[in-house]
């Protein structure tokens, strides 16, 4: 990393004042075991697994049940012990997935060992078995996309920086936030495994300003480690807090603002030397090479217009329903329902009554939002830039607004409209209310699309 | 916080989906509060002081016509999108600024229907003809001022005294006026700041004008970049370019004697320019022009053409400013794109 330099990226915006955060972020984890759980085949989109198990099969905690089918997808498991109920299609988000219905008949086992409290020593596993355990043990980003996480470990490339990302930029979310609170020697050595997976020689802890206490609490877990001998000298392990501005844990805003370089045009983050992985998936590491137990769990945050916002630590197939629930149900009626934080998220249900079951949590489920509904009016861009002065990639919204709507995807390519990140400033700072990133993420599929049938001419 | 935005998809309104949404709801689920009606209400709040002005030194015949051309401005934009069945936004408070400036670019002495045949000029014509807010070429206002300096030259270019001077009401020379035509300027800098001088309604108040800019810059509405470039650019030439050889200008007549503040404050701002770089290459393009036509033309302010003719040329000129996209910059490789599956 260059010295002086600013980690800062360009455009982003200030979405909230902190206050929404507020309304979870004292709440500690919880767990919670559902009765049954709905676990689907395709835990992100793309990530289509075949399910091994049928009907009236019993399967036990941490057992595959889900073998990858797809470029996206990673190893599904069962998240409780006990009965296949049934394997059939259900409504997920507006789409029908095949999923696997399990119902709970034993506790769950929390896994052992003493990771989860001090150090571990690590130095008699190897990179190989590292590696072994990430895609044995499904892990896959726990904050975006949900890509797989052995396909960014095993590269050819060169690798020379890890960050692992806790800037949990968007508003309300505080499952990352409370992750390194509560789990922090556990994520810590999950941050060491994977930067042993990774062949890198240092890893940054990533986190916004905005939580000190996180901060506070990783240096001290980090520090003690040191001392305790356990942790080798070679193990660079740094925290890194980065100023509050969102996207700063957009992938590659976060590479940008750390170590100032860019991911190139339709590159991965391995072309710069990088890996970014979640603070969740690096706890998800320690718990399947440390402790044996794979990814089937994870916390996600229930805020917004709900009784009692919490975290929730609750197994992969849980009901959004259910945890909504929980949380002392919703308290507006006319509200929406958004799987996920503001900016990003999807709507999953307007005016929900409580009573139609929504979604299923899978691996990157952050959280269940529910925000009170409002509407208006589009109104005619008046040119005022505030979209382009946030871009993080650096386009150019209103004109590829504008080009899309007249069909002119030479136009939206000119414009880079391929390298839209789909973060939500736009929308967000626009003034007339014009709903440019759902348009100008269009225009990026259209034009991603016909590239791709380029590529394919040639070939 | 806490808005958020309602757009149809074309795949819901198919009735392809199989739950019900009849709306699909866009995210991001949180929006700015900022609004185009709440930045325009900011721009005429931030007006509000030099229109009492306005009224304190030539009388209340300044509130008259202000509210006239804003009626006229408001109605006529109302009307246009009524009848030609578009969205109506005469709401949103634009309409009302391109009134007030307007009228704060006549004279007291403004024959009313001078003032309506130019507000429905300005609104119908440049404004609405070109598309509405946001697709006019040129600021509104200011082409309205420029069409009643060319067909009612006698009209709107009858400066009088203020009230307070306790002068006659007689027609008087600009201070910039008088000084162009080698006469004295006949007031004093305090004078000009203060706006006790003969000029168009709005702009002679330089310090109730930038009480308002101040405002505007206070509630993150504009950027003083542009402005201030404006204002130093016809302040820097005007002084070395003197009407006495180089370097003999009065850098205090040309800032506080015309409109220059005015313009700089509020006409000149035009949102194409996003990047500093073409922020400033705009307002020196105005300020080169604005300063040329002051020292060489019979024309004593130029700040109505050196803006509007900044206006047309934004189009070319913001082709000059470059962004940086991500992910282009990677070595030399600039514009090899590799399509990932």
């Amino acid at each position: 990393m260059q010295k002086g330099r600013k980690s800062v990226f360009p455009g982003g915006v200030h979405p909230t004042d902190g206050s929404d955060k507020v309304l979870s972020m004292d709440a500690a984890v919880q767990q919670y075991w559902p009765d049954t759980v709905t676990i689907l085949s395709e835990q992100s989109f793309g990530g289509k697994c075949r399910l091994l198990v049928k009907a009236g099969d019993t399967v036990e905690e941490g057992q595959l049940i889900g073998e990858p089918e797809a470029f996206m997808a990673a190893p599904l498991h069962a998240s409780v012990s006990g009965r296949v109920l049934d394997v059939t299609e259900v409504m997920n988000q507006g789409r029908k997935i095949l999923a696997c219905i399990v119902q709970r008949e034993k506790e769950h086992r929390e896994p052992e060992g003493v990771y989860r409290t001090a150090a571990a020593d690590i130095r008699g596993i190897s990179r190989e078995e590292i590696l072994a355990g990430i895609r044995d043990g499904g892990l896959t980003g726990m904050g975006g996309a949900g890509f797989p996480t052995h396909k960014k470990y095993e590269t050819d490339k060169k690798i020379d920086t890890l960050l692992i990302n806790g800037a949990e930029c968007e508003p309300f979310l505080t499952c990352d936030y409370r992750l390194m609170l509560e789990e922090g020697h556990a994520l810590v050595n999950g941050v060491r495994l994977l930067l042993k997976g990774s062949g890198a020689e240092r890893a940054y802890i990533c986190l916004e300003d905005n939580k000190p206490q996180a901060a506070e609490n990783l240096s001290s877990i980090l520090k003690e480690a040191r001392e305790s001998g356990v942790m080798e000298s070679s193990e660079q392990v740094e925290v890194k807090v980065l100023p509050t501005k969102y996207p700063q844990g957009g992938e590659r805003q976060l590479i940008q603002a750390v170590t100032g370089r860019e991911v190139p045009m339709g590159g991965l983050p391995a072309d710069v030397g990088v890996i970014v992985s979640n603070v969740g998936t690096a706890r998800a590491a320690a718990d399947m090479i440390l402790g044996g137990l794979p990814l089937i769990r994870r916390i996600v945050t229930v805020t917004g217009s709900v009784k009692n916002p919490g975290n929730y630590l609750v197994p992969v197939g849980t009901s959004a329903k259910e945890l909504l629930e929980l949380a002392g149900g919703v308290t507006v009626s006319s509200n929406r329902v958004i799987a996920g934080g503001p900016m990003t998220g999807p709507c999953v249900a307007s005016d929900w009554n409580g009573e139609e079951e929504l979604f299923y949590i899978t691996k990157n489920t952050s959280g269940i939002l529910v925000l009170p509904d409002s509407a208006y009016e589009e109104q005619p861009c008046i040119r005022c830039g505030g979209c382009e002065n946030a871009c993080p990639a650096g386009l150019a919204p209103w004109k590829i607004d504008f080009a899309f709507q007249e069909e002119d995807y030479d136009l939206c390519e000119k414009l880079y409209a391929s390298e839209c990140i789909a973060c939500g400033c736009c929308s967000y700072i626009c003034p007339a209310k014009r709903e440019l990133t759902v348009r100008t993420r269009m225009a990026r599929d259209a034009v991603k699309q016909r590239m791709r049938e380029r590529a394919v001419k040639k070939a | 916080m806490s808005q958020a935005g309602t757009i149809t998809s074309p795949a819901a309104e198919a009735g392809k989906m199989e739950k019900k949404p009849a709306r699909v709801i866009n995210g991001p689920h949180v929006r700015t509060e900022k609004t185009t009606r709440r930045v325009m209400l900011h721009v005429s709040i931030s007006l509000m002081p030099a229109l009492l002005g306005a009224v304190y030194f030539f009388g209340i015949r300044a509130l008259y016509l202000t509210a006239l051309s804003v009626a006229v401005c408001v109605l006529t934009e109302y009307l246009w999108q009524k009848l030609t069945k578009k969205q109506i936004t005469a709401g949103d408070f634009s309409a009302v600024v391109t009134g007030i400036l307007l009228a704060f670019n006549m004279p007291v002495t403004a024959p009313a229907w001078v003032v309506v045949l130019t507000a429905v000029f300005s609104i119908l014509v440049v404004k609405q003809m070109f598309g509405g807010i946001g697709n006019n070429f040129a600021n509104p206002a200011l082409m309205g001022r420029l069409l009643a300096m060319v067909v009612w030259p006698g009209a709107v270019m009858q400066y009088i005294a203020p009230v307070t001077l306790n002068a006659d009401a007689v027609s008087s020379a600009t201070v910039l006026g008088a000084v162009k035509t080698g006469g004295e300027a006949g007031y004093s800098y305090l004078q000009m700041f203060l706006g006790e001088i003969p000029g168009a309604l709005g702009e002679t108040s330089k310090l109730l004008l930038l009480v308002g800019f101040a405002y505007m810059c206070y509630m993150g509405i504009v950027n003083a970049e542009a402005a201030v470039t404006y204002i130093v650019t016809v302040l820097v030439l005007t002084f070395i370019f003197g009407p006495a050889g180089l370097f003999t200008g009065d850098i205090l007549l040309n800032l506080f004697g015309g409109g220059l503040i005015m313009g700089a404050c509020y006409m000149l701002t035009d949102y194409a320019f996003v990047t500093r770089r073409g922020r400033l290459l705009y307002a020196v393009t105005a300020g080169i022009i604005t300063a040329a036509i002051r020292i060489f033309s019979i024309y004593p302010e130029g700040i109505c053409f050196g803006i509007l003719t900044a206006n047309c040329l934004a189009g070319g000129l913001s082709l000059l400013q470059k962004r940086h996209v991500y992910g282009t910059r990677v070595g030399g490789n600039d514009r090899k794109r590799k399509i990932r599956n």
